[in-house]
């Protein structure tokens, strides 16, 4: 009998894993940055034109490899059949069919398609490939009447996505929606493979390193020769110097506990340059998830140290390139603060 | 019997572990509902609110437009002093935090993936545990607020 009743659930497991629900894992694993119905936010939007335009294979393998640098995460960890699955799903929004791109007819050469690429191609794409435009999806950066940037053709993940196919179509039709012209008329077939074999030979840029010193730490410590008061002084000061607005200190069990019980010994200097803040916003509306800057100052067996995030390695969690190139800048004004206020 | 829960714990969070370090979800409520909800669920379990960064209210009155923008802070009181006494360079991480970000009647919430700290603080492995609670602690909060149906 009782084997009898697990017959069932055994089925609806079965039926469960072999059929996954694209809906639920779009929501739970895409819509955070695409929106709901794909109308884009942190994300790229995935509108009907859109959806017009790139092929099943290339969405596919973008959610495999994501894009190194540019936010879209790769999600190497869901199954062939959940990848279906949210590629379904997306699919239902739009009535038109996956596009279909002719195969390239012609043989490229790369070093034509240099200088075909550097006449038309580089003022939107850059030199290197890299794109152009600063930011990311429709939130604080742009307006939604300019939804797409033009693409970072060097990007490791846009060239394991995109087949020579569909470049040479984007190039032959152009992107209504990312401002891109048609080139059709331009371009014979040959100067169009041409120009597929020069968007092959793009490199991804180097990576951007910071202090060797600090490379790998969670944090900046250094320890200060001063009291814990003169300390929180010298540190108030270098941060006023530095041009930053500083907000009423916190301990950092404040709000954990009453006010009696705190740890006044442990405090955080908190900072703000709003010019700066509004420009990383801009860059990476996520950057909340490691505001405010703050730098603690903390008394421990007698000595007084300051203890500050290593930003380098914080903002490579965002995976946004755009951003390290700020946070380079931003590692050596709060080291250089933190050695002001213990020298 | 506690090391082997410690053992589950880690090997159901890095089991589950993608290629995000940003633990991110959307929801249909409006901001300052999220963030009402938010506060009321991260007590649920367990966790003490310590404060609410407007960064909303600093860029506006430097006339920066902006839509809300806020970040929750919380923690626990004895887990914060614990790890503060033995790994005062986990500061910057102390309280734990939520970024509650409009869009237009939505709200992304997001929150920096725990375990990809990991890597920062070589793997130490009493602070793997600690990551992996606050992973799936952060994860179920956040999954509440995705699923969250406003009562009508």
């Amino acid at each position: 009998m009782k084997t009898w009743l697990i017959f069932p659930w055994l089925i609806l497991a079965a039926v469960a894993q072999a059929a996954p629900d694209g809906k639920a894992l779009y929501e739970k694993h895409c819509s955070a940055c695409h929106q709901t119905q794909g109308h884009g936010g942190i994300g790229l939007p995935l509108t009907a034109e859109i959806l017009s335009q790139i092929s099943d294979d290339y969405i596919a393998k973008t959610i495999r490899n994501g894009r190194p640098g540019r936010i879209m995460p790769s999600f190497q960890t869901l199954s062939d059949a959940q990848v279906g699955a949210i590629l379904k799903y997306i699919r239902s929004w739009s009535d038109q069919p996956p596009p279909k791109f002719p195969p390239l007819t012609k043989k490229g050469d790369a070093k034509r398609g240099r200088d075909l690429y550097a006449k038309y191609c580089q003022r939107c794409h850059g030199e290197d490939g890299s794109g152009e435009g600063s930011g990311t999806g429709v939130t604080l950066s742009r307006e939604r009447e300019f939804m797409v940037m033009p693409a970072a053709l060097n990007n490791p993940g846009f060239q394991r996505s995109a087949s020579d196919a569909m470049i040479a179509d984007i190039i032959r039709r152009g992107r209504k929606v990312g401002g891109m012209p048609a080139f059709r008329h331009k371009l014979s077939e040959q100067q169009i493979a041409d120009v597929v074999a020069w968007v092959r030979h793009l490199k991804p840029p180097a990576p951007i390193r910071g202090n060797s010193e600090w490379a790998g730490k969670a944090a900046y410590v250094m320890e200060s020769p001063y009291s814990f008061e003169e300390t929180v002084e010298n540190l108030k000061q270098a941060l006023t110097g530095a041009n930053f607005r500083i907000f009423p200190a916190r301990y950092l069990d404040q709000g954990l506990t009453d006010e009696f019980s705190v740890n006044k010994r442990q405090i955080g200097i908190r900072f703000c340059n709003f010019k700066e803040l509004y420009h990383l916003l801009n860059i990476d509306p996520r950057l909340g998830t490691v505001l405010p800057c703050r730098i603690n100052v903390m008394e421990r067996n007698g000595k007084v140290i300051l203890v500050a995030p290593n930003v380098m390695e914080i903002f490579r969690l965002f995976n946004n390139r755009e951003l390290l190139e700020v946070a380079k800048v931003m590692e050596d004004v709060i080291l250089g603060v933190m050695e002001e206020a213990t020298l | 019997m506690k090391k082997l829960s410690m053992l589950l714990l880690c090997l159901v969070a890095f089991a589950a572990r993608a290629q995000q370090n940003l633990l991110m979800v959307r929801t249909q409520l409006e901001a300052p509902e999220a963030m009402a909800v938010l506060k009321e669920t991260v007590q649920e379990y367990g966790y003490t609110v310590a404060h609410v960064q407007r960064c909303d209210g600093g860029m506006s009155q430097f006339h920066y437009k902006t839509d809300y923008y806020r970040v929750l802070f919380f923690g626990k009181l004895a887990e914060a002093r614990g790890i503060l006494k033995h790994y005062p360079q986990m500061a910057p991480f102390i309280p734990l935090k939520i970024a509650v970000i409009a869009e237009k009647n939505e709200t992304v919430l997001a929150a920096v993936d725990p375990r990809s700290l990991g890597r920062l603080y070589g793997h130490d492995p009493v602070l793997r545990v600690q990551f992996a609670r606050w992973y799936n602690d952060l994860k179920s909060i956040l999954e509440e607020l995705r699923t969250f149906k406003p009562k009508s």
